[in-house]
């Protein structure tokens, strides 16, 4: 337990982006927050302030998630390629650390750490930026970015999007991992090129289109499968409307998540790809 | 005495190429052992395998155990540096020790701080920070803080200068080695290390091509300088390589009779260099 806490710790001593990127992102949005154009709609209704006040953490959130999803992704194509690369696997692996360990940690820091600290983040950001935009207006309206229920509801949400997408992206995970532990070199390329080959190999021959369609569900279809759509409070902006579940409680699909055998099949297919990286990490020392 | 290494027919293939052949070796505890051999011998390979950092075909235990499967419980007992400059770049000294510290129940934290006080270099440098010389002083006072039965030295000293060379191998043996240790190291700068080894093994081509003590390198080989007017009859005593040195030939015999050999010339015990130049190219001839 202590040396998977210390090769975490590693992780961060290593990646100061893990950190660093949030930082910098939430820094430019509180200078525009300061310093840029801020304006509140005028709100009547509670169901729309309801929402308003939601949407505005929701896109926070949101900001924050996708830009750490994407360094998530360069991470666990990196992660057990640059130590071959530079040649000090030969001093980590001097230590009595197995590779099992290793490359848990590194997955635990890409599917855990990083969603929780981006969620962090967003809402220290939005904590912020609210503060900032209710003395920038002085007008009651601020109070609109101010409603604890709504607040503690996201928490819930963040909490419920850090498992399930940690379970649902685990074959994402285990795929990068092992071209991450195997790969000689253009670890990008790499990770792209035999799905794609597959795909085109696919389409040329049969005609038929499984390997696409399995690739860009995984790739997109976790809102489907955890979160429920439908119904909720609206807010009416311009002729267009947002419509927002009035509860977390009827937003979140657990019971919908948990049963669907997509998310089980993938995540039998990510604990084998996983299996294959420790694999080739204990046989694969230097390039 | 305990067998700390034994190898049996270890083989490693990199597709066509076979870089080590059938090796056999066995190490005893408590002795400083010299892997030695020419680029690309298989020196390396060897250490990788007994290290549990590759696969291999062939039986090989280490410390009663099999490197590949059980290499955690492995670098428990035995620790190594291959070659120096392996430490993470972005890795700052204080961060190194502290990880060590908490990874590696058999570490010294006293030891390594002492031994780098000694040094100039500082707690927050990072790796990146410091010279190549530096950096060996680092990785050598993380590895000597370990209390392990093996500790094994792979090129240790490539691409440093003679100082810097000089000050490892004093630390070596002043700081770290006493008869509960055992050290392997490989080199392919013979002279550096001869004075510090007390077996040989010559690697060449995959192979082993000879496994010995030093003293036994001592009762088994001999060069005799033999004169001109003398070579024929020296060379019907059939040594197994000969060389031109200063108008005298050399001839190196193994295993032969010195009482017989003493009327051709002057014997002397060859050095390891020359025995490892002997040997090597002793065979092709």
């Amino acid at each position: 337990m202590n040396t998977n806490m210390w090769l975490i710790r590693r992780e961060f001593w290593e990646n100061r982006a893990i950190w660093l990127l949030p930082a910098v992102f939430g820094a430019m949005l509180i200078v525009a927050a300061l310093f840029g154009h801020v304006q509140l709609p005028a709100l009547t209704s509670p169901n729309e302030i309801h929402t308003f006040g939601a949407a505005f953490l929701v896109a926070f959130g949101l900001m924050f998630y996708t830009v750490m999803s994407v360094y998530a992704t360069w991470y666990l194509l990196d992660c057990l390629y640059a130590d071959r690369k530079d040649r000090s696997i030969l001093f980590w692996k001097s230590l009595p650390i197995s590779d099992t360990d290793t490359v848990i940690s590194k997955l635990i820091v890409a599917l855990i750490v990083i969603p929780v600290v981006s969620f962090v983040a967003a809402d220290i950001t939005a904590l912020l930026a609210a503060f900032i935009v209710s003395i920038r207006l002085r007008a009651s309206i601020g109070s609109t970015l101010w409603q604890p229920d709504v607040w503690l509801q996201m928490q819930v949400l963040w909490i419920y999007t850090v498992v399930t997408a940690a379970i649902w992206y685990l074959p994402v995970a285990g795929w990068l991992m092992l071209v991450s532990a195997w790969a000689k070199r253009a670890v990008i390329l790499w990770s792209f090129l035999p799905p794609l080959v597959l795909y085109i190999i696919e389409r040329w021959f049969l005609g038929t289109n499984v390997v696409g369609r399995v690739i860009s569900r995984r790739l997109t279809g976790l809102p489907a499968v955890a979160l429920n759509t439908s119904g909720g409070t609206s807010w009416h902006v311009d002729g267009d409307t947002l419509t927002l579940p009035s509860s977390v409680f009827h937003f979140i699909n657990p019971s919908g998540f948990f049963a669907s055998p997509q998310v089980w099949i993938g995540a039998a297919v990510g604990v084998a790809l996983i299996i294959a990286a420790i694999q080739l990490r204990m046989r694969r020392s230097e390039i | 005495m305990a067998l700390l290494i034994e190898a049996r027919d270890l083989t490693k293939k990199y597709g066509a190429h076979v870089a080590l052949d059938r090796a056999n070796l066995k190490i005893e505890a408590g002795r400083i052992v010299g892997l030695i051999g020419p680029n690309g011998a298989g020196k390396t390979t060897a250490l990788r395998a007994i290290l549990g950092l590759t696969s291999y075909e062939g039986q090989l235990t280490v410390l009663g155990r099999e490197p590949l499967r059980q290499r955690t419980s492995l670098m428990q007992d035995a620790c190594f540096i291959a070659d120096v400059a392996v430490l993470p770049a972005w890795l700052r000294v204080d961060q190194a020790i502290d990880f060590v510290a908490a990874v590696h129940p058999r570490f010294r934290r006293d030891r390594a701080t002492g031994f780098l006080a000694k040094t100039q270099i500082l707690g927050h440098r990072r790796m990146r920070e410091l010279s190549k010389g530096m950096k060996t002083q680092v990785h050598l006072a993380l590895t000597m803080a370990i209390d392990a039965k093996l500790f094994v030295l792979d090129e240790p000293t490539l691409g440093l200068d003679i100082l810097a060379r000089r000050t490892f191998y004093d630390a070596l043996v002043n700081d770290y080695m006493d008869e509960t240790r055992t050290i392997l190291i490989t080199t392919h700068q013979v002279e550096e290390v001869e004075n510090l080894l007390t077996d040989l093994i010559f690697i060449d081509k995959g192979r082993i091509v000879l496994d010995s003590s030093l003293e036994d390198v001592a009762t088994r080989f001999v060069a005799v300088a033999v004169a001109a007017d003398r070579l024929d009859a020296g060379r019907a005593a059939k040594p197994f390589y000969e060389r031109q040195i200063l108008g005298k030939s050399e001839l190196y015999f193994e295993n032969a009779d010195r009482e017989k050999l003493a009327p051709f010339g002057e014997l002397r015990t060859p050095s390891v260099a020359d025995l490892f130049v002997a040997k090597l190219s002793g065979g092709a001839a």
